[in-house]
């Protein structure tokens, strides 16, 4: 009775990988240049590169979990970033400011993460008001065009975003130094800031906490089945209104925590979503749309890419060998290497 | 019986776009009732169990299912009332496990206690299941996905499941599964509503039946005498 197929127990990554020469060959290939990139360049560089691969994940995790339980291309994400770099902003600032009048160790301590909080407080809010005022309304019209239709809705959301912050903060860069004015610990004979050290922290940590969510928990495993299959979903008495605006609000919670953590690299400025979020659809073309896991891996992967662009080549190209390296695995394997479809909304 | 049926389709008319499927429609369930609905290709069954699970909202008149008028209901509280529908398709979670599968089909009972206990009841219903519980539903074969599918639908402790043409694209020792565990369920307490096109089994296991064609109701009434009715035999048994 048992098909070869039936004794697939299990799919990971590692059993895709078995049968899946594009993605053997990307990751095989991701390993032999973060070896070279060590050998020439020493740790300094791999810590940079899983630093941002932890972000880079961070971002392209929200967009797979978007475009999987959605089916929504999501090009206002960068500006959801945006929005978390400037509310870590204004909310840093001026206790730093205070500080520098009243030192207080154990504040100035914690002063950032009261930044992180609060920006993900604002992203978890934003994604509600955005799902709920755009979103929900279009949904309940006509799913007709869907994923053309919110693909240019997104776009339009992100003209908006991008003027409003220059109509009310203005178009200058504003930014920080640094988070924790410490000196920088010793890592494998690299010294590497505190900032760095607790960007890279959150993001493992977030990203965890978001799989345990999806593996483990009632509600996690609902936004799996929209993502799989929505009508079914309805069927066992899944509320989806109530799992895309969470599903949303995740999302953009999550990119505003990356731009948050990553203000003292990038400042805060109306267009500072743009760059992150080209990076964050790299991952996703490269990975596959919509799959979450294989978002993880391919962010490490993207940076790793940037990293050994600007070692070996020069920054300026940091932009260029992804997108040719994307375009490449693109002509090999169409649906991205980890070859997932979003199977969401179009069967309606 | 003296009490309203469990669920009543009154009337109703129900279209996809411009183009009206069923005119007119109206069935009576009683609790603990196995009742079929029967008619060819494009008569309109699955659209009528798509608009009793309320997937589809009629144009005309109104589902009532345990006293309550469905007409403003959700499709997810229509389930969560105690109303299972295994569609046609399936619509599995195919990237989860037989066991995800089923604990998404007791997505709305919060009470773990009696999860566990209908989930042991439904494994004993489908052996086969409980020997597959960590296979992904989309590497199963078709038997095994059609018994997956109508055990996610027990996981509610439904008061009334809505099965749509179980037999379809099986070979015939497995529909003899499918139907033998349908007669199990029957025997366990549960109304079934079984839309089928395999009139003889159909009417062999069933109580009564409602025989649809061209989107109205064309016949109603116990199995065993609809099998004798000389309509049924020329059109659908072939006798």
């Amino acid at each position: 009775m048992s098909t070869p197929q039936a004794r697939v127990v299990q799919t990971s990554i590692m059993t895709q990988l078995s049968s899946n020469k594009p993605a053997t060959i990307v990751l095989a290939g991701s390993f032999v240049l973060a070896v070279a990139v060590f050998v020439t360049s020493g740790p300094a560089q791999i810590i940079n590169t899983i630093v941002t691969g932890g972000m880079w994940a961070l971002l392209a995790a929200g967009l797979a979990l978007v475009l999987g339980v959605m089916n929504i291309p999501h090009f206002a994400h960068g500006e959801s970033f945006m929005v978390g770099a400037y509310t870590a902003y204004l909310v840093f600032t001026p206790i730093n400011d205070y500080l520098l009048d009243h030192p207080n160790p154990f504040l100035s301590a914690v002063a950032p993460f009261a930044g992180f909080a609060v920006a993900t407080v604002v992203g978890l809010a934003m994604g509600v008001v955005i799902e709920r005022l755009i979103f929900r309304p279009l949904r309940k019209r006509s799913r007709e065009g869907w994923v053309m239709n919110t693909f240019l809705l997104t776009v339009g959301i992100s003209f908006i975003l991008t003027n409003g912050a220059t109509l009310t903060v203005g178009p200058n860069y504003q930014g920080i130094p640094r988070y924790w004015d410490v000196r920088p610990l010793q890592f494998l004979g690299v010294r590497v800031t505190v900032d760095r050290i607790v960007a890279f922290v959150i993001a493992v940590a977030t990203i965890a906490a978001l799989w345990f969510f999806l593996r483990r928990t009632r509600t996690g495993r609902a936004i799996r089945a929209v993502s799989q299959n929505e009508v079914g979903a309805q069927m066992v008495g899944v509320n989806l209104d109530f799992i895309h605006t969470l599903t949303f609000s995740l999302a953009t919670a999550m990119a505003a925590l990356a731009g948050a953590c990553l203000l003292f690299l990038f400042q805060a400025y109306p267009t500072v979503g743009l760059k992150p979020l080209y990076f964050a659809w790299y991952v996703i073309m490269l990975v596959g749309l919509g799959n979450v896991p294989g978002a993880i891996i391919g962010g490490f992967i993207v940076a790793l890419l940037q990293t050994v662009t600007q070692q070996f080549i020069g920054i300026a190209w940091e932009d260029v060998v992804p997108t040719i390296i994307m375009i490449l695995v693109l002509i090999v394997a169409p649906s991205g290497i980890f070859g997932s479809e979003v199977k969401g909304i179009q069967e309606q | 019986m003296g009490t309203t049926p469990l669920l009543q389709v009154n009337h109703i008319d129900a279209s996809y776009g411009f183009l009206q499927i069923l005119w007119d429609v109206s069935i009576h369930i009683a609790a603990g009732e196995f009742v079929g609905l029967i008619g060819s290709n494009g008569a309109g069954k699955t659209t009528t169990l798509r608009t009793i699970a309320g997937l589809i909202k009629p144009s005309q008149g109104e589902v009532v299912f345990r006293d309550q008028p469905l007409g403003r209901v959700p499709a997810y509280q229509i389930s969560r009332m105690g109303l299972s529908y295994v569609s046609e398709d399936l619509n599995l979670f195919t990237d989860m496990s037989v066991h995800e599968n089923l604990l998404m089909g007791a997505y709305a009972v919060k009470d773990k206690a009696v999860q566990a206990q209908t989930l042991d009841s439904v494994y004993g219903l489908f052996p086969r299941l409980a020997e597959r519980q960590n296979q992904l539903a989309g590497t199963m074969s078709g038997g095994e996905r059609k018994m997956l599918a109508i055990a996610r639908g027990l996981m509610s402790n439904p008061k009334l499941i809505l099965v749509d043409e179980p037999s379809l694209g099986l070979a015939p020792n497995l529909v003899a599964d499918v139907f033998e565990s349908l007669r199990k369920l029957q025997q366990s307490g549960v109304t079934i509503l079984l839309v089928e096109q395999r009139v003889e089994a159909t009417l062999e296991i069933t109580d009564r039946a409602y025989v649809l064609e061209q989107g109205k109701i064309a016949l109603e009434g116990p199995s065993r005498e609809l099998r004798n009715n000389e309509h049924v035999k020329t059109a659908y048994l072939g006798i």
